[in-house]
C-alpha cells in the first residue's frame, strides 16, 4: 500500500495590517479630544482661580475632631450598608452573569441579560438612592437597596467576563462524558471564575463604601448625611473632618483588599506538554 | 449474528473536515466491541479530528457514526455521552481543582446535577481513590492539577476517563508525556479493562511498538494522493 505524505498545508503568511484594533482606537479617541476641546470654554467670565480655590480650601483647616463621637455611628451604618449590599448583589449577580456568558447561556438570553445589565450601570448611584428613598424613606434600607442596583449592574459585567475567561475546552469535556449545563459551570467554569468572583466583590465593597459615604447626601443612610448637613452649615472645618475619616476608612479597606487578592489569582491553563 | 459480533462503534462513508479543510473521506469502519484499535499518521493528518468526531464534538462532513450499547441500541456520539470516556491530546483538565475533584468529574454524566451540587459521596470517592492506585496518584488526590507534571496530569485524564467504567473509551496521544515503561503499563491496563468488561479502546498513537504489542485493529491514516484518502484496517485478533 502506497503511503502518501500528507498535504504539507502551508498557507500564505497574512501580514499584520498597521490599521489594527487598538491603534485605530486611540486615533479616534485622540480626535475625539480635539473635537470636545472647545466644552472647556469656562464661564466667560475673568476669574482667579487659584485665589478661589485657596479661599476654599482655607475654610477646611483645621479639622474639627470633636464631631468624631458624634460621627462614628454614621461611620459604622456606611460600612453596613457596603457590605450588605455587596454581599446581596453578588449573590444575585453570579446567575445574572451566567446568564449573561456567551460560554453558558443561549444568545437571545445573553444578549436580553447583557441589555439588561447595560441599562442598569447606566443609572449613577445617587439616582439609585433617589429613587429608593423615594419607595422607602429616608434611611439606611434606601441605601442598601440604591446600592444593590447600582452594583448589580457592574458585578454582572465582570462576573460575565470572568466566566468568559475560562477555558471553554474544560467545560466542553464535562459535556462529552454526559454532565449537563449546570455540572460543567460547576466543575468547568466556577473553579477557573472563583478566585476573579471574589475578587471584583471585594473591589465593589471598596467602590460601595465610597458610594454609601455619598448616597446619604440624598437620604439614603451612612456617613453622607453628615457631610450634607455641614454642607448645608458651611461648616467646612467639620466637613473636611467627614472626608478625612472617609479617605482612611477606603484605604484601610483598599490595602485590605489588595492583600486579600494577591491569593486569589486562578490558574489559567494548563501547558499542553505539562513540564 | 451474536451480540459480541456486532459492531460496537460503525462509521460509514464518514468525512470529517476542519475548518473547511476536508480531512478525512468516506472512512467506512467496524469496530467489534472488546477491541483496541490504534489510530496511526502522521501529525497534523486528521486523528484527532477522527476522535472528535467519533466522541461528538465536531459534527461529521457527512456520513455516519453509530454506538451500539450493551442493550443492543444504536447511538449517535450525542446519544452515547454518558458511556464515553475521552483523553483529549491537551487533557482539557481544570488546573483550579484537585486530582480528585478533576478525577471524580468523569462522573458527572451518571449524577443528576442536584446530587452533585455539593460534592460527590463517599463511595464515588473511594472508586475515585483506587483508580488514583491504579495509576500510581494516590498520594496527589489533593493536589491542585496546576501544581502537577505533564505526566501525572496525563494519567488524572486518563482516570478521569475511566472512572465511570465507560463502554468505550476514546483516547488522544494518551501516554505521549509518559516514560516508555510507564506508557506500556497504562496501555496495558487499558487493554486489559478491554479485555475484561468489554470496553473497547480507540488509541490514537504514535509508537509502532506499542501499536504492534496493543492493537487488535490498527487504522492507518496516510496523506491524500491522486487516487484518494486511503486507510488500512489490518485485523489482528
Amino acid at each position: 500500500m502506497d503511503v502518501q505524505e500528507p498535504v504539507s498545508g502551508l498557507r500564505p503568511v497574512r501580514r499584520r495590517s498597521p490599521w489594527d484594533a487598538p491603534r485605530v482606537t486611540l486615533i479616534l479617541l485622540l480626535a475625539s479630544a480635539v473635537i470636545s476641546l472647545p466644552a472647556l470654554r469656562g464661564s466667560g467670565r475673568s476669574l482667579d482661580y487659584l485665589a478661589n480655590l485657596k479661599r476654599f480650601v482655607d475654610r477646611f483647616w483645621p479639622p474639627d475632631f470633636s464631631i468624631l463621637p458624634s460621627i462614628a455611628p454614621a461611620l459604622w451604618e456606611t460600612f453596613q450598608i457596603a457590605i450588605l449590599a455587596t454581599l446581596a448583589s453578588a449573590a444575585l449577580a453570579v446567575p445574572i452573569a451566567a446568564a449573561a456568558s456567551a460560554n453558558i447561556s443561549p444568545r437571545p438570553l445573553v444578549l436580553a441579560t447583557r441589555f439588561f445589565l447595560s441599562a442598569v450601570r447606566s443609572i449613577p448611584s445617587l439616582i439609585w438612592a433617589l429613587l429608593a428613598v423615594a419607595v422607602f424613606g429616608a434611611n439606611a434600607l434606601a441605601g442598601v437597596v440604591a446600592l444593590i442596583f447600582y452594583s448589580l449592574g457592574y458585578l454582572g459585567k465582570f462576573f460575565s467576563d470572568s466566566f468568559e475567561s475560562a477555558d471553554p475546552g474544560v467545560a466542553e469535556a464535562l459535556r462529552v462524558s454526559g454532565a449537563d449545563r449546570l455540572q460543567a459551570f460547576q466543575f468547568g467554569i466556577w473553579p477557573h471564575a472563583r478566585p476573579l468572583v471574589w475578587s471584583h466583590a471585594l473591589w465593589m465593597l471598596e467602590y460601595n463604601l465610597r458610594s454609601a459615604a455619598i448616597i446619604g447626601y440624598v437620604g439614603a443612610g451612612g456617613i453622607g448625611v453628615w457631610l450634607h448637613t455641614y454642607q448645608e452649615f458651611y461648616q467646612w472645618d467639620k466637613f473636611a473632618t467627614v472626608l478625612l475619616i472617609i479617605l482612611i476608612a477606603v484605604l484601610l479597606l483598599d490595602a485590605a483588599g489588595s492583600r486579600v487578592r494577591r491569593h486569589l489569582a486562578p490558574v489559567n491553563e494548563l501547558p499542553a506538554n505539562g513540564d | 449474528m451474536t451480540d459480541k459480533m456486532l459492531p460496537h462503534l460503525q462509521a460509514d462513508g464518514l468525512c470529517v473536515a476542519r475548518e473547511g479543510r476536508e480531512l478525512l473521506h468516506g472512512l467506512r469502519m467496524e469496530i467489534p466491541r472488546g477491541s483496541f484499535v490504534a489510530i496511526v499518521g502522521p501529525s497534523g493528518i486528521g486523528k484527532s479530528s477522527l476522535l472528535a468526531c467519533l466522541a461528538g464534538l465536531i459534527p461529521p462532513a457527512s456520513g455516519e457514526i453509530a454506538y451500539r450499547c450493551r442493550g443492543n441500541c444504536t447511538h449517535s456520539p450525542e446519544g452515547f455521552r454518558c458511556k464515553l470516556g475521552v483523553v483529549f491530546q491537551h487533557l482539557r483538565l481544570n488546573p483550579n481543582c484537585t486530582v480528585e475533584t478533576n478525577v471524580l468529574c468523569g462522573l458527572l454524566g451518571q449524577r443528576p446535577s442536584w446530587k452533585t451540587l455539593w460534592g460527590f459521596r463517599a463511595g464515588d470517592r473511594q472508586k475515585c481513590r483506587a483508580l488514583l492506585e491504579r495509576f500510581r496518584l494516590s498520594g496527589l488526590a489533593q493536589e491542585m492539577v496546576g501544581s502537577l507534571s505533564g505526566g501525572e496530569r496525563q494519567r488524572v485524564a486518563i482516570s478521569r476517563a475511566l472512572i465511570a467504567a465507560p463502554e468505550v473509551v476514546l483516547a488522544d496521544e494518551p501516554v505521549s508525556q509518559l516514560d516508555p515503561r510507564l506508557a506500556a503499563e497504562v496501555l496495558d491496563s487499558l487493554k486489559k479493562d478491554a479485555r475484561d468488561s468489554g470496553s473497547t479502546t480507540i488509541c490514537a498513537l504514535h509508537d509502532p511498538g506499542l501499536v504492534e504489542r496493543l492493537a487488535d485493529f490498527t487504522l492507518t491514516i496516510t496523506g491524500n494522493s491522486e487516487s484518494g484518502w486511503t486507510f488500512k484496517s489490518q485485523c489482528r485478533a
